[in-house]
């Protein structure tokens, strides 16, 4: 049989499988051109999850008769104005969405620019093209797309129910949404509106309006417990909002990245937020996060992958090491902060009311009391300036008591007592706070012990036979690329031929470890995240289990000066506000919540 | 069945044989220990199938035959007997259950059927000799601190012994390591070992046969294959397979041109490193140790808990040299040295350094330093 170039309307078809998937890709695909027309307001309108009918209106630049012609042709597009494949600043650039979407469905495009008296409207099915026609229209676009792979009934029959695709679409359109608060959106599904972002305010600074629309979409327990990001190294630019650690997830679903706002998932940077975190949660949590990475169009190809979900960079360790630098560096920053959603989930056990829950509760304070007056006498021998003639007589009047201790120069107040011999309340300026001991002191010994194994480096045990170990030639060079990283923390490998790691010397922690075990799960990681946290995770590992070991147990009595001193620490040490596993140190509920359970709000 | 044996004389035998059998098993009849009478005799077998320990001794039999009972429970019971008391043990007609009696206490116990005890194989064992005792506790006690416990390193798992030759004398030699130190000790080969495969002895077989020489002068007669190992002495012989693996060529790691020498006292040193590791809270108890001419200077350092040093004279001539080494390690070794005083061949700080005892050349410890 003779070699043949194929008919277009083939080429498009095959086009299509790669880049219109599901309804999904044709709304990402129609939404990002609205985006690049410089749209404030887009509208979605969806049938039956996209299957029979999307609407992408939008009220951008809008399009000439001749644009429009050309538009729905392959390979067409006005957004590569110089002919630089380096150089794309615009979401869209391959000319594909179009005549691909035009092969497989019945598409009509509406379309009027500014200083044109009509619009011109434009038919594809099937690969046929109509027009152009006038037609009445606003400025603006209108996309509709009918039947979306009629003309593929293969790929129509692997479509999955209109439920899971609307979901699909939905994500797509969040995506978007987050990376552009300053466009309004909306999604009608069947006639009911399903999603309405308004346009942010654009005045006050970058962070308010997409703090505003990322609330909007993930929910008002993201926006109480987003601390905002804002790093700047090398010309790459890296703003967001990332979740406190006591903010987690079961799957990665919450994890938002963008590229010169394209949303991606990219495996490097995920593999960056895992390593960030990787410190105060457990390695089956995974935080929310919301990062949008600025890098100049030149440091960067979107490329390499049709949907353009993945990107490529030119110096990945410069990305990576600027985000974990910032993700690790705001975490730090927002010290012993632990989530908002526990006071509330606090608040929560304690409202509904029923009397049998309240009994329990009603009968300890009598008990807590005398554990308190036990140690009023202590409490003023230590000098914390109070009589306990006051504390005795006032323990209903907070206000007084917490000016006349100060409590408010401490964010987490002064200790009060100790009940059940676990857990330290302490008084703030304007609330109570409830600490579980050891798992505050087991915190605070880990950061110690983490601080001396960073100062001191970490001691490396010489291996008398160096071990060996095989693995396949990829995994192999993974790991040996990151040998001056994996030497930092004590672990000495060298080539040892073609698929073969000797390793040399391993961390004195670790002790007589599995050392091929460990090399195997370094390589896996590598490939998977483009991360090696293993071998952190084990000496972290090591350092909990000591930490652990050395905290103060729960049911330890503890003396007014040691809470106190407790509390101070946590103060002033990064991360307090979270166990090693993310699990929180310490609660707090404001004076105002208190109120609020008592009925006097 | 019917045997009548003196308490002590069971409860011993049933002491060697217990420690074999594991405390859970899959296989019920693993727990039990397998009773041969006949002829004024009987002998007790238990397994867990890797290694097996028989042991018969003298009993008043009257009527021959043979059953397995639980052993941790039998061993149980006649170690609460009273001392002096006479043992009567009886098979049920059908083989069920054996009664036992002393005194006024009874006891019946479940049997299992003598046929489904695991019988291991002795093989051909193609090489026999004698080793003395103490000799033999000598190559086991100086190495088996090294044994890897890491089950990744199976082939480290055990005590690797050998015939070879050093400085043209044969020597039956045993070597342990966990890839961080080693140990090496030899005596002189016995006739009848020459020729013998390079074989690796399990830990447990060596916990166990440790256990068992632990009181004996008696010489042990030891065969063995390249799959089996066999130690027999006075009525006990322990039967046991080897790890199956290539012991590495551990001759390539002991370094031969470690030109710093330095001698000191065993006793000195050990207690030295001991008092300054105390300071030292890390997990791995890391050590540095100075050498300068005529003595050496022992620091150990937290950021937690302070620091200490520590200066103990020794004879020392070459240029200083600061090396690190993980305190546990080499107070392993310094337990092993018998002598007044240890010698240790250094190079520098990221090789290894050897080891020996001044008063008796037959043992070699090689311990990797750490880069602290």
């Amino acid at each position: 049989m003779p070699i043949r170039l194929l008919p277009p309307n083939l080429v498009n078809q095959i086009a299509a499988g790669e880049v219109v998937e599901r309804p999904a890709s044709a709304v990402k695909e129609l939404t990002e051109n609205a985006v690049d027309a410089g749209a404030t307001r887009i509208d979605i309108t969806l049938n039956d999850g996209g299957k029979s009918l999307i609407v992408v209106v939008d009220n951008g630049s809008g399009m000439t008769p001749r644009d429009l012609e050309v538009a729905v042709e392959r390979h067409a597009t006005s957004k590569l104005p110089s002919d630089d494949l380096l150089d794309i600043g615009f979401l869209g650039f391959r000319g594909e969405a179009l005549p691909a979407i035009g092969s497989i469905s019945r598409l009509t495009v509406t379309s009027r620019t500014a200083d044109a008296d009509s619009a011109w409207y434009m038919m594809v099915a099937g690969g046929q093209k109509q027009g152009p026609v006038p037609a009445p229209h606003p400025r603006g676009t209108r996309v509709e797309v009918r039947d979306i792979f009629y003309a593929t009934p293969a790929r129509l029959k692997f479509l999955k129910t209109a439920t899971t695709e609307l979901s699909y679409v939905i994500d797509v359109v969040e995506r978007l949404a987050m990376a552009h608060p300053e466009i309004a959106f909306t999604v009608t599904v069947d006639g009911k509106s399903r999603l309405n972002l308004p346009a942010a305010h654009t005045q006050g600074d970058l962070f308010d309006i997409h703090l505003e629309r990322l609330t909007a979409i993930l929910g008002k327990e993201f926006g109480a417990n987003a601390v905002p990001v804002a790093a700047e190294r090398e010309g790459l630019k890296l703003y967001g909002y990332i979740g406190l650690p006591t903010l987690n997830r079961g799957n990665a679903m919450a994890q938002y990245l963008f590229v010169n706002g394209r949303p991606v998932r990219d495996r490097m940077l995920q593999g960056a937020v895992r390593a960030a975190y990787q410190d105060v949660l457990a390695s089956n949590r995974y935080p929310y996060v919301v990062l949008f990475l600025e890098v100049p169009r030149t440091e960067v190809d979107v490329n390499v992958h049709p949907a353009k979900a993945e990107v490529r960079f030119r110096d990945a360790g410069l990305v990576r090491g600027l985000l974990i630098g910032a993700i690790r560096h705001t975490l730090a920053e927002s010290g012993h902060r632990a989530s908002s959603s526990i006071a509330t989930a606090t608040l929560g056990a304690f409202q509904p009311g029923t009397v049998q829950q309240n009994r329990p509760f009603m009968t300890r304070p009598a008990q807590a009391f005398g554990a308190a007056r036990t140690l009023e006498s202590t409490m003023a021998e230590n000098g914390l300036g109070e009589s306990p003639s006051l504390f005795l007589t006032q323990p209903s009047a907070p206000d007084t008591t917490a000016e006349s201790i100060s409590g408010e120069t401490f964010p987490l107040g002064v200790a009060r007592a100790q009940v059940h011999e676990t857990y330290i309340v302490a008084q703030t300026g304007d609330g109570i706070v409830i600490v579980d001991q050891h798992a505050a002191h087991e915190r605070l010994l880990y950061e110690r012990m983490k601080q001396s194994l960073g100062n001191g480096g970490i001691k490396r045990q010489l291996l008398l036979i160096p071990e060996v170990v095989e693995m396949d030639e990829g995994s192999a060079g993974r790991v040996l690329a990151r040998a001056a990283e994996l030497s930092e923390l004590g672990l000495v490998i060298e080539s040892f031929g073609t698929g073969a790691v000797a390793v040399r010397e391993v961390p004195a922690l670790l002790g007589e470890g599995d050392v091929a075990g460990l090399l195997r799960d370094l390589a896996d990681e590598l490939a998977e995240w483009d991360e090696a946290m293993s071998l952190k995770e084990r000496l972290a590992d090591v350092c909990g289990t000591m930490a652990c070991h050395s905290a103060v147990r729960a049911g330890r009595r503890l003396n007014p000066t040691e809470m106190n001193a407790l509390l101070r620490q946590m103060e002033v040490t990064p991360n307090s506000g979270q166990c090693n596993h993310g699990r929180p140190t310490y609660v707090e509920l404001k004076l105002s919540d208190i109120e609020r359970l008592f009925g006097r709000r | 069945m019917k045997i009548v044996i003196e308490r002590a004389a069971l409860l011993k035998s049933l002491g060697h044989v217990q420690s074999v059998v594991e405390r859970r098993n899959t296989i019920p009849i693993l727990s039990n220990v397998r009773i041969d009478a006949a002829k004024g005799n009987m002998s007790l077998h238990a397994t867990d199938m890797d290694i097996e320990i028989a042991e018969s001794t003298a009993a008043d039999v009257g009527k021959g035959g043979a059953t397995t009972t639980p052993v941790l429970t039998l061993y149980e019971i006649v170690r609460k007997l009273p001392d002096g008391a006479q043992v009567e043990l009886t098979t049920s007609s059908d083989g069920g259950q054996i009664a036992l009696a002393a005194g006024r206490s009874k006891f019946t116990l479940a049997c299992l059927p003598v046929e489904d005890f695991p019988a291991m194989s002795g093989g051909d064992l193609s090489h026999s000799f004698k080793l003395g005792a103490a000799d033999l506790r000598g190559l086991i006690d100086r190495t088996k601190f090294a044994i890897s416990t890491e089950e990744t390193r199976y082939y480290l798992n055990g005590i690797y012994v050998h015939a070879t030759k050093s400085d043209g004398v044969n020597v039956l030699r045993a070597v342990a390591t966990d890839g961080h130190r080693l140990a090496r000790v030899e005596v002189p080969l016995p006739d009848g070992a020459a020729g013998m495969p390079g074989v690796i002895v399990p830990r447990k077989t060596v916990g166990e046969l440790r256990k068992l020489i632990d009181e004996t002068d008696a010489d042990i007669e030891i065969s063995l294959s390249d799959a089996k190992i066999r130690f027999g002495f006075d009525n006990v012989v322990l039967t046991s397979k080897l790890i199956d693996g290539t012991f590495p060529d551990y001759e390539r790691v002991i370094p031969s041109g470690n030109d710093k020498t330095l001698e000191i006292n065993r006793k000195d040193l050990a207690n030295a490193v001991d008092r300054v590791s105390a300071i030292s809270s890390e997990k791995s108890r890391s050590i540095k140790m100075a050498c300068e001419k005529g003595m050496i200077t022992l620091s150990a350092s937290s950021p937690e808990a302070g620091s200490a040093t520590e200066e103990v004279e020794a004879s020392y001539a070459a240029g200083q040299l600061e090396i690190g080494f993980n305190s546990r390690y080499l107070l392993d070794i310094l337990q092993q040295v018998e002598g007044d005083a240890a010698r240790f061949s250094m190079s520098d700080a990221a090789s290894p350094t050897i080891i020996r005892d001044v008063a008796d050349g037959s043992a070699v410890y090689v311990l990797m330093p750490m880069r602290v």
